[in-house]
């Protein structure tokens, strides 16, 4: 066989190979992204899902004009920030402090992870039940203990009491990935550090931390988007808010395509959405290659 | 040999008939999880007991929450999964289009009654037979209000807050004569923060949540001072006197504190639940709640201490928000036939008392009503009152009616919760509302 036929029948094995893989996202993610940027430039509601009138880029330039679409995009990013900022430094502080006992006891683990094992929206229908301030658990026994309850779900507490209901359910998932980090630093690091007189905090600052860098960045960055697209916790527990105060992201392309029917806003909302995803992937990526 | 032929045989018959089921039963998909469930089951449970096989029902249910969205999704999809569908007054709009008119029996006018036969109808067609009739009630606490009635020194500090709101001293007065000021003064009076010899943490609980069902609650507010969604000539007019003092009337009660601190996200399920738990006086409330709230095993600390009177009174007269559910045919349904025969049975005097016992609440003639009145005597108030006080705005049942509710529930709750001001809200409902209902 020539060399150059033997390249040809690689390059035929190759194609072969990935044929399964390509097809399998063409159909699964072309098919419905092709759909997708038919809807967005087109008018199209539920009467007319079969019949879209293609009308040029009116969706796209509504949901840019439209202020409830910006400030569902800050919800979304003050929640995402806060909210994996929250779990990753709960999360490696429990990763680093429960070190000793996780080693002697890793069955411990399984656990700490339950919250996660919950559904978000089963988690977020159980704190509407513990949080109401007729039937439930932590309003009765602060008023009990103190006289009086916060109003949790008030306009000034909606935000504090979705973030702080979204951190105790995935800060579970920071210590697992921050716990196996942390738990694959070699020993001998450590005591040489030691050695050298490092001490606790300083082996923290300058070895552990350092080591765990990329676990650390991958962990924020998972969170975040996770975050970012929050949608069960929050519908569950306040709905839209009052005004539409605690709209996210998702929440404002779910009312946008269900309640007001308007499927062409909503799915330009969502390629704008994942054209911002890809900027902040590309910036991740760039940043990652420096 | 003679065996396994006698075994595919047996197979291919069971296969068959297997099939034959499948193919022929009716689905319907109904309202879960209430009253209008366990209705329809009985329903449904007698209907089959007699039905020919091919014609014998089965009852689907979604979740609550989300359900006429679903719900819009699958019509459009031209989902086959059931023949028949709940229907809403305030939604047949939206559905028509995926949805085949039907013709009642003759007999269906005596059951029901044209105006409750008309919640049902759109474009002067009938969409659907209807099972339950949903207004509103004010619910309040007997006990407590006989004592305010009676009590010279609870009337006395009653006096004394009424002062203090409306400059003018007001006397306590029996709910079925209540204005809108009777029932402020009454939450305030049951008010603890405002009153700490009350007896209840709340004189009232609101249902503020961003919510479509929350603005059906809160209309009859502003009915009864004149308020309507638009006027003959299709010119919006939710910017009015009416409108604005519907609003400022809950939040007046708010703010006050008369209602629990976290009524901005309350619904059905936790106006009940603070009302069931004792420490509400008053509440403006579906219909349906009445019989939980009633059960003394379901809420014993309130329980045959409830009285139920209309909505109250303001200056254009006492009114109520009213609309129908039903069930009727989707238009992709394979089994039009035996779903037509099911949507005929159950628009007769029979099945609805079948319904009716089991918990439904249809609204029907007077004299259905009579034969029912000792098992269901809470019947007679809803048909009187329907008759008396109910109403449907003015586009209530337009196609995008459900959009205009979802609008108002938005801009609304962003002035009660303080987001945003009365003019600002009105001003943008009020555009809102010109492009969803323009012709």
């Amino acid at each position: 066989m020539t060399r150059s036929a033997f390249q040809r029948s690689q390059r035929r094995e190759g194609f072969a190979l990935i044929a399964p893989l390509t097809g399998f996202l063409l159909v699964l993610l072309g098919f419905p992204l092709l759909l997708d940027l038919v809807y967005s430039i087109s008018k199209v509601g539920f009467e007319t899902i079969r019949a879209p009138e293609i009308t040029g880029l009116g969706n796209y330039a509504k949901a840019l004009a439209d202020r409830e679409f910006w400030s569902a995009a800050w919800f979304s990013l003050r929640f995402g920030l806060l909210v994996s900022g929250i779990e990753l430094t709960v999360g490696l502080a429990l990763a680093i402090f429960l070190e000793p006992l996780l080693a002697k006891r890793p069955w411990l683990m399984a656990f700490l992870m339950l919250p996660m094992m919950v559904a978000p929206a089963l988690v977020g229908l159980m704190y509407r039940l513990i949080l109401h301030e007729f039937v439930g658990v932590a309003p009765y026994y602060l008023s009990l203990w103190f006289g009086d309850s916060p109003a949790f779900f008030s306009n000034d507490n909606a935000f504090k009491t979705l973030v702080a209901v979204e951190s105790l359910q995935w800060t579970p998932f920071a210590l697992l990935i921050l716990h196996a980090a942390h738990s694959a630093i070699p020993l001998e690091v450590r005591e040489a550090a030691a050695l050298d007189g490092a001490g606790e905090w300083k082996r923290l600052a300058y070895v552990d931390l350092p080591l765990m860098g990329p676990a650390i960045a991958v962990t924020f960055f998972i969170r975040f988007i996770d975050s970012f697209r929050v949608f069960d916790n929050v519908y569950t527990l306040v709905g839209a808010g009052a005004g539409g105060a605690t709209t996210s992201m998702s929440i404002y392309i779910y009312q946008a395509f269900f309640k007001v029917g308007d499927i062409g806003l909503a799915v330009a909302a969502s390629m704008l959405l994942l054209a911002g995803s890809f900027v902040v992937l590309y910036a991740l990526n760039w940043a990652a290659r420096r | 040999m003679k065996r396994i032929r006698r075994f595919w045989t047996g197979v291919a018959a069971f296969v068959a008939l297997g099939l034959s089921q499948a193919w022929a039963d009716v689905t319907v998909l109904g309202w879960p999880g209430g009253p209008e469930e366990a209705a329809l089951r009985k329903a449904a449970e007698a209907y089959n007991a007699k039905a020919a096989d091919p014609d014998k029902v089965k009852l689907i249910f979604f979740n609550r929450d989300g359900f006429f969205d679903k719900l819009a999704a699958d019509l459009a999809a031209g989902s086959k999964d059931f023949d028949l569908n709940l229907l809403a007054t305030y939604a047949i709009g939206r559905y028509a289009p995926f949805m085949d008119p039907i013709t009642l029996p003759d007999t269906a006018n005596d059951v029901f009654g044209e105006k409750v036969l008309a919640t049902m109808q759109y474009g002067g067609k009938q969409y659907g037979v209807p099972t339950d009739l949903s207004l509103h009630f004010m619910y309040y606490r007997k006990d407590l209000i006989d004592k305010l009635l009676s009590d010279p020194a609870w009337k006395k500090r009653y006096e004394e807050i009424s002062q203090k709101l409306f400059g003018k001293t007001l006397d306590p007065r029996s709910p079925d004569d209540w204005t809108w000021d009777d029932w402020q003064a009454t939450a305030m009076f049951f008010t603890k923060s405002i009153n700490p010899d009350s007896p209840t943490r709340y004189g009232s609980v609101l249902q503020m949540k961003n919510l479509l069902f929350n603005m059906m609650v809160w209309h009859s507010t502003a009915r009864s001072q004149g308020g309507d969604w638009m006027d003959s000539s299709g010119k919006i007019t939710v910017d009015s006197p009416a409108f604005r003092s519907a609003l400022e009337l809950y939040k007046k009660l708010y703010d006050a504190g008369a209602s629990p601190k976290d009524s901005m996200t309350y619904e059905y399920a936790e106006a009940n639940a603070a009302f069931g738990s004792g420490q509400a006086a008053t509440m403006l409330q579906w219909n349906a709640a009445f019989a939980d709230l009633d059960n003394k095993d379901k809420t014993p600390a309130v329980a045959g201490r409830i009285g139920t009177a209309p909505p109250p009174a303001g200056s254009a007269g006492r009114f109520t928000h009213i609309h129908g559910l039903g069930l009727g045919l989707n238009k992709a349904s394979e089994h039009k036939e035996s779903a037509l025969k099911f949507l005929d049975w159950l628009a007769t005097a029979e099945a609805m008392e079948i319904y009716a016992k089991a918990g439904g609440s249809p609204a029907l003639s007077d004299a259905l009503t009579a034969k029912l009145a000792t098992d269901r005597p809470d019947l007679v108030k809803l048909g009187q009152y329907a008759g008396q006080y109910g109403f449907v705005m003015n586009g209530g049942t337009a196609a995008k009616a459900l959009q205009v509710y979802e609008l108002q529930a938005k801009e609304f709750t962003a002035y009660w919760s303080g987001a945003k001001p009365l003019d600002d809200a009105l001003s943008e409902t009020s555009a809102g509302m010109t492009e969803l209902l323009k012709p």
